[in-house]
């Protein structure tokens, strides 16, 4: 065994490396653009006992997905039932792993002869699982039955051998089945590039200083976190804030957190956040612990690569059976939603005492915008699947950033209108800022977008969920609340439809499919703004000549 | 006399060699520098032609290469510039592609568009995705809208429009209006800068060209009359990102094809010599004082790309470039790479570097942090009696000082520190090599390893065995291996046209007629530019990106032809098997092409590579001394110390050992053996003889 130290760093930067390297495997054989483009996805490797080593940037809402997933996997296998060879499949949205049934889970062990070292892991949302929508996502769901396929840690190859029945099953059950499939191949090519990298570096360094290398890894990681910790106050410091609407048009529910710092630990307790409910939009105990860990990082270390030391003095509290912590069968497809509530209100909950790392709110919801038709030119079905950016919000010193995705995204890349049209039976009509009221402050909130699709098939199908679609953006030290997300429809015959939560609603050829996103809420009293700085606002547009007088008193 | 120069941005060099009349050789190959002279960098040029007692009348062929491209860009000293776009687009350039890198960061900001938002304006017009042109464009406001921009200080315009890449007739027309109505100005249309989709990329790219392209025109201009000045009768040829050269009139009205001209043609040198020297693939590693840079070459093809980034690393989504350039990996580690520990003890190397000043801490010019360059002067693998070619003498005292904090805080000696400061640099860049080899699908062990750069050689070795490369190769004039890389191209045009469509039996006299149209394009293009057609010699390559239906992003292949038609199923089953290659699997579904990629190259008649001399001196007489040198792994040995200036082609010697020249450093590890061959490059085989005791 190599046990020097600087051998131990060059084995954990290589460990670090398995999630760019994965990253890339997925991003390049994935068939869906869901994966390749808004990189809705994460790989990574944990240990063999799930403890997360590395992970590869894709979104940060799949932060405690990967090693919980392992977790979870482990108490429905014997370690003996595990075989070199076998490939794991799970979207079971109340275990470990879990988030709603999109996203699906690939596992991989990975062993040095007989023994387990490791896992390769990786979650990826497929462009379908089949259930009662195209895309399955629904905002009418009532329960889980209705929005898919369900595996529960199923093995879907043993010993090197693909489980052709279940890979039928999905074939059978699945709108755009060489799409999906294209995606399951994807997971488990990216799967199987880190587990050949793993094996790769145990050959080159031994097994034993491999396995010494990820105990120091994960005490590094939470080594870096504490130093940042230890900055923080202490204190207690508690929130709450609302997501409007179910899908079936209960609503709103609050969403409570209480956030402790100690010297060397931070408790984000959500007891008081409302119980689960009927429509769509609850998220699992899983979801949660991403949110949370999500701010975490965010007030603590940002820049090392997350592994599970890093959240070693996170503690996450919460009934069962909440909005964020909901129990079979709730619904979950939107599970997006309340999961970056959970983040937002501990957020809003820090944000006065840690005003250089905290902005004030953005448009807080990934807006996700299904449309679905036939291609007027190919004749074949297509369905269109993105998030949608829009207005972060201001902070001390900076203006916010406008057309940005929300928290929960990432490296997601929107959709180049140039292929979209190509693609799609849909023509974009204009994306650009809007000038709704919203964000003004000293430091101005970052501009919400307006996108426009006029239907080019005979007919297409919206489905639209969002939350800031009544309540707006908190704005800081007096600046003002941003502005909503939504989505509207404009007829021929001239009239405007507004939406907040809709499944396949209808819209001819020639009609205007309008998605609105919100402003970030802005930092300070606008009074404040140099006068020369609002005029430079008037004449890029930013701000209207009507709310600069209105808001910063200039005329 | 054929000369070429670099421009660095320390340093300008100078490379230049006569040919030989008699035996159609070059001559030997001479080095000048002198400093590089912001803002008019060609007068370091003159300077470097001057000093070495040559006038530009003297040459025949001259090429140059500049960072003038580059700097404009990563200084922002380029021009104000304004953007016409299609109604309802303007915000496309800074919302970009929405993208936060630095994911935990939510205090995160995007970098500003080149743009702000006053001077992006919107006109009606509209293409259709199949290029069906569904209003023509209305000027009528454009006269208003140049007073505008006039007023505003504008110098550079750039025009965008929507599937501009397919159908650019309205672009033409605004373009032709501009002409008429602000001829001074400069006016740049994204489908002369791109014809490829992705309307953020391409709209960015022609801003970013549009930008620099006064800058780039004048400093072209002046080069072009100081040269002629001097008695210079011929044009220079400009070096190009994509590896070729082009005429001045190309690079003057697209100056974006300039931005990454010096690694390109090192690049490129390192291929053209591999055919040379029957090494068709090649790691090519490139270690100069900031960073290294590395690509892969199969078959002697340097793999050229359109998805490029300037600016871009973990935490920023930077501004792509969708201009040809060779694909290169480059990574924030060079010989000044400055070594720390973080608050967890862990010890990193770079990507901070203590550039040329006050450069290593061994330089005594105030370097306080020890750099790679230091870890290998302490370890014996840089000669202290001929540090910096024999200029400085190693200021010993400010090494120790500068390697103190790390001694006390990881708790090791300075040799200790030193060892590791090294092996983490190589670890850096062993997982860039990987980037461009075992992760794109290739198996290390089919290539040969070549470096070059000011710490090529030092390194090349360690990485080789750590990537398993069974072998090494350090060219000659591996110190100045860009400049003289430009003397070895080609006039070369990249073509891509962004066309989607099925490889089918129907569609194959169309994927034939589109190679043809570009073709033509390409030899009017020359014509335009000045090439005197008849005497040229033009060489076509065919690519095409291709991807499988269905899925978006492609791989680049070459595309059989055969009289001018495709081979069909041949094209098709090269895509399936680069496919496999790159991503593990092939399907059993249509494959299509999305660009069509047509290179097009004037070849320059070039001289056979000059030989080293042999005399028939014995291996002896071209040791200078021994020394001990710290190998790390494979021990401390008291290595023999070769002049590599006195080594003949034929000799062949073993590690451990170094060869020195006055700035080429080659460590061999014990168990290697060094040969040259006729050309004087150095061959290091690993693995062939058992080490022996140190």
């Amino acid at each position: 065994m190599i046990n020097d130290v600087f051998t131990t760093e060059i084995i954990k930067d290589s460990i670090v490396a398995l999630g760019d390297e994965m990253f890339e495997a997925m991003v390049r054989t994935s068939m869906s653009p869901i994966i390749y483009e808004t990189t809705d996805f994460a790989v990574g490797a944990t240990d063999a006992a799930g403890n997360l080593l590395a992970q590869g940037n894709g979104v940060t809402a799949f932060l405690a997905t990967l090693d919980t997933a392992v977790q979870s996997l482990l108490t429905h296998y014997d370690i003996d039932s595990i075989y070199p060879g076998d490939v794991f499949i799970t979207n079971s949205p109340y275990e470990g792993g879990g988030t709603h049934l999109s996203d699906v889970v690939i596992l991989v062990p990975v062993f040095h002869n007989d023994l387990l070292i490791a896992w390769t892991v990786n979650k990826a949302h497929w462009t379908e699982v089949g259930g009662a929508q195209p895309g399955s996502v629904s905002t009418v769901a009532t329960e889980i039955y209705q929005e898919g396929l369900h595996f529960r840690f199923l093995k879907l190859y043993e010993k090197g051998q693909p489980n052709a029945s279940l890979i039928d099953l999905i074939r059978t059950n699945v709108r755009l089945p060489d799409s999906t499939i294209g995606d399951m191949h994807a997971g488990v090519a990216a799967a199987n590039v880190g587990a050949k990298r793993i094996g790769e570096i145990v050959d080159k360094y031994g097994c034993e200083s491999v396995l010494f290398a990820m105990d120091d890894l994960l005490d590094y990681g939470e080594r870096m976190t504490q130093a940042e910790l230890q900055k923080l106050p202490t204190g207690v410091y508690e929130s709450e804030d609302i997501v409007e609407d179910d899908g079936l048009g209960n609503g709103p529910f609050k969403i409570r957190v209480k956030v402790t710092i100690t010297d060397d630990k931070m408790i984000a307790d959500y007891t008081g956040t409302d119980p689960q409910v009927p429509g769509p939009i609850n998220c699992s105990y899983t979801g949660l612990v991403t949110g949370a860990r999500c701010l975490f990082k965010a007030v603590t270390n940002t820049d090392i690569p997350a592994n599970g030391g890093c959240f070693r003095a996170l503690e996450v509290i919460c009934p069962d059976g909440t909005l964020v912590s909901a129990q079979s069968p709730a619904p979950v497809s939107l599970y997006y939603e309340p999961l970056i509530a959970a983040i937002d209100v501990m957020w809003k909950a820090l944000a006065p005492i840690l005003p250089d790392r905290l902005p004030a709110g953005h448009q807080r919801s990934v807006g996700a915008t299904f449309v679905s038709g036939v291609h007027p030119q190919t004749g074949e079905l297509f369905v269109m699947g993105e998030p949608l950016v829009g207005g972060w919000g201001a902070a001390e010193g900076l203006d916010g950033d406008s057309g940005q995705f929300c928290c929960a995204n990432g490296e997601t890349f929107n959709i180049p209108i140039e292929l979209f049209e190509s693609r799609y039976g849909l023509q974009v009509n204009q994306y650009a800022f809007h000038n709704e009221d919203g964000g003004a402050g000293e430091f101005r909130g970052g501009k919400g977008v307006v996108l426009d699709y006029q239907v080019t098939a005979e007919e297409a199908f919206l489905t639209y969920a969002a939350s800031r679609t009544v309540s707006k953006p908190w704005g800081m030290n007096g600046g003002q609340e941003g502005s909503n997300n939504y989505a509207q429809i404009l007829r021929h015959d001239g009239s405007t439809e507004r939406y907040h939560m809709c499944t396949t609603v209808r819209a001819q050829k020639g009609e205007v499919i309008r998605l609105t996103t919100g402003t970030g809420g802005g930092f300070g009293d606008p009074a404040k703004r140099p006068r020369e700085q609002v005029a430079m606002d008037i004449k890029n547009g930013y701000v209207t000549a009507e709310q600069a007088r209105k808001y910063y008193h200039h005329e | 006399m054929r000369a070429a120069s670099d421009v660095g941005g320390t340093f300008t060099d100078l490379v230049y060699y006569s040919i030989d009349e008699s035996t159609g050789q070059s001559g030997e190959v001479k080095t000048a520098k002198a400093d590089t002279t912001p803002p008019n960098f060609e007068q370091g040029v003159m300077n470097a032609i001057e000093k070495v007692g040559l006038s530009p009348r003297d040459l025949d062929f001259f090429a140059h290469g500049s960072t003038v491209v580059i700097n404009a860009l990563t200084e922002r000293k380029g021009v104000k510039t304004a953007l016409i776009t299609t109604r309802g687009f303007r915000d496309v350039l800074e919302i970009a592609r929405g993208n936060r890198p630095d994911l935990f960061n939510f205090n995160f900001r995007k970098p500003a568009a080149f743009v702000p938002r006053y001077l992006r304006a919107e006109l009606n017009e509209r293409v259709a995705f199949n290029g069906e042109t569904q209003q023509e464009v209305d000027l009528a406001p454009l006269a208003e809208l140049l007073e505008y921009f006039k007023s505003e200080g504008v110098e550079a315009i750039a025009i965008s429009f929507l599937h501009a890449y397919i159908q650019p007739a309205n672009e033409q027309r605004v373009k032709a209006r501009i002409n008429e109505l602000w001829p001074q100005v400069s006016v740049l249309a994204s489908h002369e800068i791109s014809r490829e989709w992705r309307e953020y990329e391409r709209t960015n790219t022609t801003v970013l060209s549009a930008y620099v392209h006064p800058i780039a025109k004048k400093y072209i201009e002046s080069l072009e009359e100081k040269l002629a000045r001097g008695g210079f009768d011929d044009k220079p040829y400009m070096m190009q990102s994509n590896g070729g050269i082009s005429t001045v009139e190309a690079a003057k009205a697209n100056p974006i094809t300039m931005v990454e001209s010096g690694p390109a043609s090192g690049i490129f040198a390192a291929a053209y010599l591999g055919e040379t020297i029957e090494e068709k693939n090649l790691i090519v590693l490139d270690i100069g004082g900031t960073t290294a840079k590395c690509t892969l070459i199969e078959d002697a093809e340097v793999k050229v790309t359109t998805e490029y980034y300037i600016e871009k690393d973990t935490k920023n989504p930077g501004y792509p470039i969708q201009t040809p350039v060779s694909e290169i990996v480059e990574i924030g580690n060079g010989g000044g790479s400055i070594a720390w520990v973080d608050q967890g003890r862990k010890l990193h190397v770079g990507p901070q570097s203590a550039g040329a000043m006050p450069g290593p801490a061994a330089y005594g010019k105030g370097g306080t942090k020890p750099t790679t360059t230091d870890a290998n002067l302490v370890l014996g693998r840089i000669d202290p009696a001929s540090f910096v070619g024999g200029e400085v003498e190693p200021d010993w005292n400010a090494v120790d000082t500068a390697f103190a904090p790390l001694m006390e805080e990881l708790e090791l000696s300075k040799e200790a520190v030193a060892r590791g400061i090294v092996r983490i640099a190589n670890a850096n860049m062993t997982n860039a090599l990987r980037l461009v080899s075992t992760n794109k699908g290739y198996d290390p062990r089919d290539f040969a390893l070549m470096a070059f750069g000011g710490g090529g050689a030092m390194h090349a070795v360690a990485l080789a065995e750590e990537l398993k490369v069974p072998r090494v190769i350090v060219p000659v004039n591996s110190s100045v291996f860009s400049a003289w890389g430009m003397l070895l191209t080609d006039l070369r045009r990249d073509y891509l046209q962004t066309r989607p469509g099925l490889l089918s039996n129907e569609h194959t006299e169309a994927i034939s007629a589109e190679f043809s149209r570009l073709r033509a394009e390409a030899e009017a293009d020359y014509r335009t530019d000045g090439v005197d057609m008849t005497s040229a010699e033009l060489a076509y390559e065919y690519f095409a990106d291709m991807r499988y239906t269905g899925q978006e992003h492609t791989v680049k292949v070459s595309v059989p032809m055969e009289n001018d038609q495709v081979r069909l199923g041949d094209a098709i089953e090269q895509f399936h098997n680069a496919h496999e290659k790159r991503f593990t699997y092939r399907l059993d579904a249509g494959v299509e092409i999305v660009n069509f990629h047509l290179v097009a190259k004037v070849l320059v008649p070039k001289p056979a590579l000059a030989k080293k001399p042999f005399t028939g001196a014995r291996l002896e007489d071209c040791v200078l001394h021994t020394r001990e040198v710290d190998f790390d792994q494979h021990g401390i040995h008291n290595a023999v110390i070769y002049d590599g200036l006195k080594l003949e082609p034929d000799m062949a010697l073993f590690g451990p050992a170094v060869i020195q020249e006055p700035s080429v450093t080659l460590v061999v590890s014990p168990g290697h053996r060094v040969t040259l061959d006729d050309y004087g490059n150095y061959h290091v085989e690993l693995n062939v003889r058992q080490i022996p005791q140190g």
